[in-house]
């Protein structure tokens, strides 16, 4: 008896390894269907079904290609491809950040899709997010959404306190004040990430670096300027104090229970605000572009997300993907996206009438017309990385905003690789 | 069954024969041993002395993510990097690198503070269950209740109660009248956030475990004691704390081992910006490797130091109880 | 025991445990040596005082699983209210999570690794704590401190060597893979305490196996295995919940969405741009059910168990 337990345990391990050893190489059978993996970062609850859905399309449409689809969470996705590339066993398409595309291209993951089924119809894209995706004059991505941050508000509050949309970040202090005292509503949520403090650097002219002159120019006196018109609204009561944790999901949180009028957020937030109590009524979320500075301009960072293709995929991999990439990025599954989960296509063709119907598209739409593309360097993912680290401390109190920005102008420069050869003041 | 006695005469014969003929010997009067042994040399030899040889090897290179050998399906892009001697250790132990001695000095008060609330609780909780009452067996399920809960999932949680605005504590305290409580931003409440996470999660271990020896100290001792006109307070100083030494000698070194090393609770309790100073060693090691600029050499170059003060710690800890044995 | 000792002074452990609780509370007993009150005998003050004390620290213990079993129960967004139950409870959470997400699948893959993980492990930590408690072979030292060592080592670095080896021998993404990292991290502490426990067991039963002419696996699986039951019901409770509960290298070496386990699954319910708590705590509390479940079978032994093992380090 005591032997047969040790004869099952050896069973059992025996049965694991035979069962076990699946991965990558069950589709090497010649000429049978090609199985291609593709791994999608966006939301799983309210995203990722449209996404399951147009798959199918594409399997009924092609039936020599199979697609396994992989649901990432964004925050690690970039990692994760990078564990896995380096290794040989990347997935064939990755849904990248419009900001990985340039780092992944400078690993040699990616493979140049210029001449490939993947970018037969790039001339109808926007041109700005194909420059956007391209390292060194070679095309790595096909841009599959767009984005640029706005600021979303709740119509019902600004009713009651009397409040247009501001359209300086002064008014809409004057408009935070005012919806406090007629409503008990807070004024304005800011995540604590550097990403959307972007808006405020663009609107005070500032730039995170000047690729021209090779400077970094997050530091300078725009920069400073920017950060402490955040860390001014946030003293005087006008933005919630932020959790530093969970700061975007307390942000979407008090925004669609209505407990605050106004967020800076993407279209991508608007699916998820429109399952909120505040929103019942969908046409009760307006969208405006963003304030101005005091400089005088606007400005939105441009997002986004770009479909790549795996360089140490073989040939017929490579192919299958690429078309796979043409598919989801044509004009009838952009639409499709658009109006099922109020993402942005990337291509004017996919504007059709049914997407701007509706009218936060057709708001958003404005907003990207204006939107500024980030700085062509590769690692900007990394340099939020840094920014935010210091952002926080200084939204925080733990440093001044003058020594939280020389800090990040520092790390960036020692840390990002694309950056070493940039001055810094 | 040669093999099973611990005959220190046969153990210590001088070995006079050629190495041939001892290494058969040997293998002929241990083979049983090795073999049951195999295993687990396989598991450790393959999963984790070649890593760690690896990772030795790296800490002196300058192997980052664009520098190291990729298999690109058929192209290998062979790795580049280059054998830079003491530097990343010179770079992290000069303090050039800025991280090492604050987050060092975290990692040990992080360690300390939360071995010392395990032991302490523990004991405590122990010495109340050891006694005859009603609902012994009751309590001891629910007090043992956190063991059963897996790490991340009880970080989540802690992490939903901590939460600013939506977390029950804040709730609880703005019915109260007092203001709330940034738990996981502000950055001394964030530390003691943790801290409270991990020993929420580790006293039931040291709890069970000093239980255990409280069980086995005869009750012959105590009696004893009794006779003698001994205080509870001398009862307990003088027969159950050395009764208990064995016990805690080990919980103690294990309990350092781990919270040292422990991971999931900082890493997903604190986003990587908000984390600057609750970082530990274990954590920002890993962050250096899969973190934004990936430099598999500085991470390296952390494990292998975290692991040597480890190892010297366990050499001296060992040490000192050993001498206090020999005291005795 | 053959370790109690004797009272005595400067026991070195009294100084760290000076301010425990537990002494103090027991401490309401006169000074005068007479009316020096016995280790079974309490006052009514200081059975309310113990009670009062076991009471707090189990409510502490309880109040964070009791709180996530009901946001669980408040809906999707009812976290947002944490002290509010208006709308009463609701089981919608599980609805969800159990029919609109693999959450099954990766129920099943998480108890099919942290289950084999728990029979390779326990085996193989019995054999090995075996050999090491009563075999004295060359290299029998220097084991004991390996296994030790083992304990320390910062996993979170030896990932990416990890990652590559078990890429080179195809073992990524699959359940094996993880059983056997798995298996590294559990069976060192294991082995080590099965070694303890079987110091416990006497010799002469090893005497008597051998007399009945059993070969030392004869003796191993036959006499001393059915004795060492506490022991390894403790091996087989730290061997699951290390699998069933951890998160790093499952992150990294899995990838397919059917292989999940519930560690790297549970993360697209819960991110730095989601939120989805009322999700998070029903699978939080289908996952603590089998480790709770588990840890009530082997309960029992847990006790024993562990300190043989503690004690003789």
């Amino acid at each position: 008896m005591r032997r047969g337990i040790a004869a099952t345990a050896l069973v059992a391990s025996l049965a694991l390894a035979a069962t076990a050893c699946g991965g990558d190489s069950e589709d090497k059978a010649a000429g049978g269907p090609v199985t291609i993996t593709w791994w999608d970062t966006s939301d799983a609850t309210n995203e990722a079904p449209t996404y399951k859905k147009l798959i199918e399309k594409f399997e009924a449409a092609h039936k020599d290609i199979k697609v396994t689809y992989q649901n990432v969470p964004f925050a690690e996705a970039e990692q994760k491809y990078k564990t896995a590339a380096q290794a040989g066993n990347a997935p064939d398409v990755l849904r990248a950040d419009v900001g990985w595309t340039a780092g992944l291209a400078e690993n040699q993951y990616l493979a140049p899709l210029d001449g490939t089924p993947a970018t037969k119809e790039i001339d109808s894209f926007n041109q700005g997010l194909v420059d956007g995706a391209k390292v060194n004059g070679k095309l790595y991505g096909v841009p599959q959404v767009t984005d640029a941050l706005a600021l979303l508000y709740n119509k019902e509050v600004f009713a009651k306190a009397g409040v247009q949309p501001p359209k300086t970040w002064a008014e809409l202090s004057t408009a935070a004040k005012t919806i406090k005292q007629k409503t008990g509503v807070d004024g304005i949520y800011l995540n604590p990430d550097s990403y959307f403090a972007l808006p405020f650097l663009y609107g005070e002219g500032g730039t995170m670096v000047d690729t021209g002159t090779k400077k970094i120019t997050v530091n300078d006196e725009a920069g400073k300027k920017a950060l402490q018109t955040v860390v001014d609204m946030v003293k005087s009561g006008v933005a919630v104090k932020p959790d530093f944790t969970d700061g975007y999901n307390n942000m979407q949180a008090a925004f669609k229970d209505g407990k605050v009028a106004m967020v800076v957020n993407g279209p991508w937030s608007t699916a998820d605000d429109l399952t909120g109590k505040a929103f019942k009524n969908k046409d009760n979320l307006g969208v405006a572009p963003v304030p101005s500075g005091s400089a005088g301009k606007a400005g939105t960072p441009t997002g986004g997300h770009n479909l790549v293709v795996y360089n140490g995929a073989d040939a017929a991999h490579k192919t299958a993907a690429q078309k796979f990439v043409a598919f989801m990025t044509s004009a009838a599954s952009q639409e499709f996206a658009a109006t099922e989960t109020g993402v942005l296509p990337t291509r004017d063709d996919a504007y059709t009438v049914k997407v701007v119907a509706d009218p936060i598209r057709a708001s958003f739409k404005n907003v990207l017309a204006d939107s500024t593309a980030r700085p062509a360097v590769s690692g900007v993912s990394d340099m939020f990385t840094e920014w935010t680290k210091q952002y926080i401390e200084i939204l925080k109190g733990n440093t001044t905003v003058e020594k939280g920005l020389d800090t990040t102008a520092e790390k960036w420069k020692t840390n990002i690789n694309s950056l070493k050869e940039y001055s810094v003041d | 069954m040669k093999t099973a006695t611990a005959d220190p005469a046969t153990a210590a014969r001088p070995a006079r024969a050629g190495l041939l003929t001892r290494m058969k010997r040997s293998y002929d009067r241990h083979w049983y041993a090795w073999a049951m042994v195999l295993p687990v040399v396989l598991v450790i030899g393959v999963l984790i002395a070649y890593p760690l040889g690896r990772g030795v090897y790296l800490s002196f290179t300058d192997a980052n993510e664009l520098n190291v050998a990729k298999q690109l399906g058929a192209t290998e892009i062979p790795a580049t990097y280059q054998f830079v001697g003491f530097d990343n250790y010179w770079r992290v132990l000069s303090g050039a690198d800025g991280e090492f001695y604050p987050k060092l000095l975290w990692t040990v008060v992080w360690t300390a503070s939360c071995v010392f609330l395990h032991y302490t609780i523990g004991l405590g909780l122990a010495l109340l269950l050891n006694r005859k009452l009603k609902g012994r067996s009751l309590y001891r399920v629910l007090l043992i209740l956190p063991w059963a809960v897996p790490a991340f999932v009880a970080t989540y949680v802690w992490r939903m109660m901590y939460n600013s605005e939506s977390g029950i504590f804040n709730a609880v305290l703005g019915q109260l009248g007092i203001g709330p409580v940034d738990w996981l931003g502000d950055t001394f409440m964030q530390k003691v956030a943790v801290i409270g996470v991990n020993v929420w999660l580790g006293v039931p271990f040291m709890m069970v475990a000093i239980l255990g020896g409280l069980q086995a100290i005869s009750s012959e001792q105590y009696e004893a004691a009794e006779m003698d006109g001994a205080t509870p307070w001398q009862r307990f100083r003088h027969v159950t704390l050395p009764g208990l030494r064995p016990v805690s000698a080990t919980v103690i070194m294990l309990g350092t081992i781990w919270t040292f090393n422990m991971f999931p609770i900082i890493y997903l309790m604190l986003g990587e910006a908000n984390a600057l100073h609750s970082e530990i060693l274990v954590t920002y090691a890993y962050r250096l490797a899969f973190g934004s600029v990936r430099d598999y050499a500085g991470a390296a170059t952390y494990g292998i130091l975290i692991l040597s003060m480890l190892l010297v710690f366990a050499v001296f800890y060992r040490r000192i109880l050993d001498r206090q044995e020999a005291v005795r | 025991m053959s370790t109690v000792t004797e009272p005595r002074k400067n026991a070195p452990a009294a100084r760290a445990a000076a301010g425990a609780p537990g002494a103090a509370g027991s401490g309401s007993g006169g000074t005068r040596p007479r009316k020096v009150r016995g280790r079974e005998e309490r006052s009514p003050l200081a059975s309310a005082g113990l009670h009062g004390a076991l009471v707090l620290a189990s409510l502490v213990a309880v109040f964070p699983i009791a709180y996530m079993v009901f946001i669980s129960l408040r809906g999707r967004s009812g976290w947002t209210r944490p002290t509010s139950a208006e709308g009463g409870l609701e089981i919608s959470n599980y609805a969800y999570v159990l029919s609109e997400t693999e959450f099954p699948r990766w129920f099943a893959n998480s108890l099919l690794v942290a289950a084999g993980t728990t029979l390779v492990g326990v085996f193989v930590a019995a054999s090995t704590g075996y050999a090491i408690s009563r075999m004295r072979f060359p290299g029998h030292k220097s084991l004991m401190w390996v296994l030790l060592i083992t304990q320390m080592f910062p996993v979170a670095v030896l990932i990416v060597a990890l990652y590559n080896i078990l890429g080179s021998m195809g073992l990524l993404d699959s359940y094996l893979g993880l059983i056997l990292t798995y298996c590294s991290v559990s069976v060192p502490f294991c082995a080590w305490m099965m070694k303890g426990y079987f110091d416990t067991i006497p010799h002469e039963i090893d005497e008597a196996g051998r007399v009945d002419g059993l070969t030392p696996f004869g003796t191993f699986y036959r006499l001393i295995l059915p004795l060492a039951k506490p022991g390894l019901a403790v091996t087989a409770f730290y061997s699951f919940l290390t699998a069933w509960g951890e998160v790093a290298f499952a992150r990294a070496f899995l990838s397919t969405d059917s292989m999940l386990t519930l560690s790297v699954g549970l993360q697209s319910f819960i991110g730095q741009h989601k939120a989805e708590w009322g999700y998070l705590t029903a699978s939080a509390v289908i996952i603590t059910i089998p480790a709770g479940l588990v840890f009530l079978l082997v309960q029992r032994n847990l006790v024993a168990g562990l300190t043989a093992g503690g004690t003789k380090g």
